[in-house]
């Protein structure tokens, strides 16, 4: 018995061992995604990473001191970096919308210019309206990120509100006690410490400030007018992508199992150029892609309600996306040399190109080399082209250069597959 | 007659090794040509070439009067392939594979579904045609690997081992077959390392060893070659060719490996041929180890031009590819 056991396990070994590619990626596999999902995740939680911050332009136009202080203690905080001046001048409210319309930026603080007057105000002198900060996104900003940036504005806002309120209290409080007379001052000295400690217990902004600062969440240039798109809005596009590039591991494979079938051998020769033979097996999955495609937008219109923008631009990013995850697959079918390195090859490109591509976690989070690298990636050209026409509501024009370079992703693909690929 | 197959000069080198060296040879309208030889002769290297799967490094090939070289799309259209392995979609029905290879040579509409009844009633799976091929056995396979390759009407067929395992009986069907499809004009080239299957069925054939033609006629003019039959001897240790010398009064002496040695047998005089030799050997100071007596044949050939069996690479093949391992349900 154990001899068999010893048999099999060594003949296993020798067979793993003839395919050394394929047992290689089982070991980078995991290393890969170690690096490439760590590094991409850092940013996600807390707002941004030590390492990478979180860049938000501020727009001061207040007249007095509570927005500047407000931006001071936000610059402090070690995972945001909070940008006032560009070129040596003060972020204006225009320069910062520009900048997020042109994706340069994601993030602006408004402050207006009553700010200071209006936190100091009461709550019920109708003469002054309520004290209001713009926070402007972009509006293909990660919804939980935006919920926690905003969390943690408004927590240091609040501080700033009941440090500038605070004398205000005190002063009300005080002179509730000089109302008493000056007879009895020992007594009141008595009676001051508890009385103010009772004041400040009960100094939460609601009931002390009177006036509570809102802030407001406004996503620029939106397909769904001013306001936020939803998670399935944000998501949807990076699933279809996702799901489209699973495509490589099933054509790689169809590649591999008419290799080695010699299905492609006995092709070649009948009367059928080899250009031919290529794009007649790739049409079907390019195909099968944009099906795919279709059938996840339409799931998210008719169960979610989702915008899909101009159809015009959509479908050229669809078209543009589904050649490149053909040619992708062409590629792999072309490295490959075995049914084992397919499947392993296919499934590290898919998750890391993914998580590199911001699928998983926002581009503009990750660290700047991961920036670069995704640059380099299919999917992130995809999920911008998306992003443009069904959050950012941008038509053809604007998705061009997205287009364009998933175009030529697919056509370096097919080139590197072409010099690559045996039918033998 | 008219030349289907013309083959000029045609080499094949990979690296250093020559595969195949400067092969000549032509191919007439209606004739069966067998391209013998053992496995790793160079058999498969050159019915690549042959169908422009494998470039040759130089040489021609002419088909039909077209240079595959130069017109291969219009070259290959008159060539029907059998691949030695089963190439087709084992998850599609016989009548789809057909439809596939018929449409890739041009074939469609009713002539295409005319061909697909023709061709699948020759191979007799006319009753499985909607079936999935993979739910077919190791026999009816090969009969329809064949049928793919005779779809579309071709000028010659040309057929890569087509009974290697099959029993005896569907090797005898399919020769038949192809016998049938020969008398009907279908000019044939056809591989194999069965001496005994290519005797039967071929007008001509060459007889291929380590990349080179070494023989090429009808298989009668190559026995008749071989005289009245060859002796094989084989030795206890070395001899140099002197000592054989008394062995020559029975025939033409062959030496091969200098531990085993062929007597072409000038006169038809096997009475007593084990007598005569053990006198002649013990004449000659030569210890035997073996003997054996081989009736003319293209098998007796091919071992007396090259001291080795065509058959003993068969033991080598895997045990699915062995003789005999028809399974038909």
């Amino acid at each position: 018995m154990i001899q068999h056991i010893f048999a099999v396990t060594v003949k296993e070994f020798k067979v793993l061992w003839h395919d050394r590619e394929a047992l290689a990626l089982l070991f980078i596999m995991p290393v890969f995604f170690i690096l490439v999902m760590s590094l991409s995740l850092e940013g996600v939680y807390g707002g941004g990473s030590r390492e990478q911050p979180l860049e938000i332009l501020a727009v001061n136009e207040d007249q007095g001191q509570a927005a500047g202080k407000v931006i001071l203690d936000l610059g402090k905080m070690e995972r945001l970096t909070v940008v006032e001046s560009l070129e040596s001048a003060p972020v204006t409210l225009r320069k910062a919308q520009d900048l997020i319309r042109t994706k340069k930026y994601r993030l602006a603080l408004h402050f207006g210019d009553h700010f200071s007057e209006r936190i100091q105000s009461e709550s019920h002198d109708n003469t002054i309206e309520a004290p209001v900060i713009s926070l402007m996104v972009d509006p293909a900003m990660n919804l939980q990120l935006v919920s926690s940036l905003r969390g943690t504005i408004q927590g240091v806002v609040e501080r700033h509100l009941i440090m500038a309120r605070l004398p205000h209290i005190v002063h009300q409080g005080l002179s509730g006690l000089g109302e008493q007379g000056a007879p009895e001052m020992a007594q009141m000295l008595n009676a001051l410490t508890p009385q103010l400690e009772d004041i400040f217990s009960n100094a939460d902004i609601g009931s002390l400030g009177n006036r509570r600062v809102s802030l407001q969440v406004v996503p620029l240039r939106s397909l769904v007018n001013n306001r936020q798109p939803t998670s399935t809005e944000q998501n949807v596009p990076g699933y279809t992508i996702f799901g489209v590039f699973f495509i490589v591991l099933t054509l790689a494979s169809s590649f591999i199992q008419e290799k080695n079938d010699g299905t492609f051998q006995r092709i070649l020769t009948a009367p059928l150029s080899k250009a031919a033979l290529i794009l007649g097996k790739l049409l079907p999955y390019y195909l099968v892609n944009l099906v795919q495609i279709a059938l996840m937008f339409a799931v998210g219109v008719a169960f979610f309600d989702l915008r899909l923008g101009n159809i015009g631009a959509l479908f050229l990013i669809s078209l543009a996306l589904s050649a490149s995850a053909n040619a992708m697959g062409l590629l792999v079918a072309a490295v490959a040399k075995t049914e084992a390195q397919v499947n392993g090859l296919a499934v590290l490109l898919a998750i890391t190109l993914s998580a590199l591509g911001g699928m998983m976690v926002p581009v503009f989070l990750m660290p700047g080399f991961m920036k670069t690298m995704s640059l380099f990636t299919p999917h992130a050209w995809a999920l911008s082209g998306y992003h443009d026409v069904m959050i950012r509501g941008l038509g053809v024009s604007a998705v061009l250069d997205e287009a364009g370079v998933l175009l030529g992703f697919s056509v370096l693909f097919f080139l590197i597959a072409l010099w690559r690929f045996r039918f033998e | 007659m008219q030349d289907i197959l013309t083959v000029v000069n045609l080499a094949k080198r990979y690296g250093s090794r020559q595969a195949v060296a400067a092969l000549n040879f032509r191919i007439c309208q209606g004739e069966i040509f067998g391209l013998l030889g053992p496995n790793g002769a160079g058999k498969t290297t050159t019915i690549g070439m042959l169908t422009g799967l494998v470039d040759p490094s130089g040489g021609q090939v002419m088909i039909d009067g077209l240079d595959l070289r130069q017109s291969p799309l219009e070259a290959k259209a008159k060539i029907g392939f059998v691949p030695q392995d089963f190439a087709f979609y084992p998850t599609l029905s016989a009548r789809d594979n057909l439809i596939f290879f018929g449409r890739i040579y041009g074939l469609h509409g009713r002539l295409l579904r005319q061909r697909i009844v023709d061709t699948l009633q020759m191979v007799e799976l006319a009753d499985r045609a909607e079936h999935t091929v993979s739910t077919f056995s190791h026999g009816m396979k090969r009969r329809l690997n064949i049928a793919i390759g005779l779809l579309h009407h071709p000028q010659i067929l040309i057929l890569d081992e087509p009974t290697i395992g099959v029993d005896a009986h569907m090797r005898q069907t399919i020769v038949e077959n192809l016998k049938t499809l020969n008398k009907r004009g279908l000019t044939i080239l056809y591989t194999t390392h069965h001496m005994q299957e290519a005797q039967h069925l071929c007008h001509r054939v060459a007889i291929m060893d380590k990349g080179n033609i070494i023989a090429t006629d009808t298989p009668s003019a190559l026995m008749a070659a071989s005289g009245k039959g060859i002796i094989r001897i084989r030795l206890s240790k070395p001899a140099l060719r002197e000592q054989m010398e008394p062995l020559a009064d029975l025939g033409s002496l062959t030496l091969f490996d200098s531990t085993v040695v062929h007597i072409q047998l000038a006169a038809d005089t096997t009475d007593n041929i084990f007598g005569k030799v053990a006198v002649l050997a013990e004449k000659a100071d030569i210890a035997l180890t073996g003997i054996d007596i081989l009736e003319p044949s293209l098998e007796s050939v091919f071992l007396h031009l090259t001291g080795r069996s065509a058959m003993i690479d068969n033991a080598s093949l895997p045990d699915n590819q062995q003789p005999g391992v028809e399974d038909d349900p």
